[in-house]
């Protein structure tokens, strides 16, 4: 069987319409040329180029096994250890542990800092709003009266950080396409998780304290006074 | 936060546009990571049209900008970087595994902003508008494979060919899409 160019690129073609790997070979500048287009015609496929949970899980990794030093620091271990804490911290509310002992810092900062969770000494379990006002992939400002914060839906798992700046105390605004509390004041950005993402300070801003937050009955529910 | 169901659809922002982040700064290779993995990802999609390849290719990217950087460091400095890093290692990747020496040359030498990556919508716009380009029967052979996902056989019986005419009219059809990329939608 003959192995002509049409041929090759025809299986270069079948493999990525397959979501294979491609097959190696030495190709001539016209089939590169016809294999860069199909390459985009593929990316054109709505939703084709958006990366999947594993594919940034494998990324992370791999940068995390040869850029830290120290232990892995991964946001999602990170957000876990944290909501199993939050778990004791409603497991001692109902054993009427003081809560004040749980106001611990969480999770190390950017700036060497470290994310606190705002548990406040006479707390009690409030609706910010109800769970259907926030699909997954979005995030709300709020306000208690007490406290502005933001509530987030991240696939499903609902969380709350401040909803201000620890810079300057500027109010932040989601950007549900960029996953980002953006501080319009100063050019800040935090992630969802309260990380500083980016600043123009001379010196990195605290992170975003985080709120408790829990769904309860169909409503958030944020743990403030 | 990473490894959602619906990630940031935001592209790799021009670095050099003014405004947004002109000043600000990464404060960590975490930062760097959450704020481009998407982006540099979708960038190189573009260009192998895989998912393997192309996390491969963003981990390779981010790897070598961030191992290379000292931060912190300013957001469109980083940014910029990365984007010179990604043409560099794509163009090796052409190289290297289909011996496109002219392909790699040419990947080196797109402009900065050329490797913008586009919102999803735009990309398929795009395909879209350059099939609409393309003579009848280029674009039936192309809509066929590549939107309704038809085997080689399937779009030969279809177009009522032989499937080896199939494949020759694929192959020129997508050489023709590539020429019209270039010259028009340049």
């Amino acid at each position: 069987m003959t192995d002509n160019a049409a041929d090759r690129v025809g299986r270069f073609v079948d493999d990525l319409l397959h979501g294979r790997k491609p097959r190696r070979f030495v190709a001539s500048q016209e089939e590169a040329e016809a294999m860069t287009a199909a390459a985009g015609l593929v990316a054109g496929r709505i939703g084709a180029d958006i990366p999947d949970k594993a594919a940034l899980d494998r990324i992370h990794r791999k940068l995390s096994e040869a850029l830290d030093e120290s232990p892995v620091i991964d946001f999602r271990p990170t957000r876990r250890t944290w909501l199993r804490t939050l778990g004791t911290a409603a497991a001692a509310v109902v054993v009427g542990v003081a809560l004040d002992e749980v106001a611990t810092h969480q999770s190390a900062g950017p700036d060497g800092g470290a994310a606190t969770v705002l548990m406040p000494d006479n707390g009690t379990w409030r609706p910010v709003a109800a769970v259907t006002q926030l699909p997954a992939g979005h995030a709300m400002p709020v306000s208690t009266g007490s406290v502005d914060a933001v509530v987030i839906n991240d696939s499903g798992n609902i969380s709350a950080v401040s909803g201000i700046c620890t810079h300057l105390g500027c109010k932040l605004e989601p950007d549900d396409a960029t996953r980002k509390l953006n501080c319009p004041c100063h050019q800040t950005a935090f992630s969802w998780s309260g990380k500083v993402l980016y600043y123009r300070l001379k010196s990195a801003p605290a992170t975003l304290p985080k709120i408790p937050a829990r769904v309860n009955d169909g409503q958030i529910e944020l743990f403030v006074v | 936060m990473v490894g959602v169901t619906e990630p940031r659809l935001a592209g790799l922002p021009d670095p050099n546009a003014p405004g947004e982040a002109a000043t600000a700064v990464y404060p960590d290779w975490e930062s760097v990571y959450q704020d481009n993995v998407v982006g540099i990802y979708r960038l190189v999609f573009r260009r192998v049209g895989n998912a393997a390849d192309a996390e491969e290719l963003a981990a390779e990217v981010l790897m070598q900008t961030l191992k290379t950087l000292r931060l912190p460091a300013p957001v469109h400095n980083v940014r910029a970087y990365l984007v010179k890093t990604a043409r560099t290692v794509m163009a090796d990747h052409w190289r290297r595994h289909y011996a496109a020496r002219d392909a790699a040359i040419e990947l080196e030498r797109l402009p900065a902003d050329a490797l913008v990556a586009p919102p999803n919508s735009e990309s398929a716009e795009r395909a879209q508008r350059l099939l609409g380009l393309l003579p009848d029967h280029f674009k039936r052979i192309l809509e066929l494979r590549f939107l309704r996902g038809y085997s080689v056989r399937e779009a030969a019986n279809e177009m009522g060919v032989t499937e080896s005419n199939a494949r020759v009219m694929q192959f020129r059809a997508l050489r023709k899409a590539a020429e019209l990329e270039k010259e028009v939608l340049a």
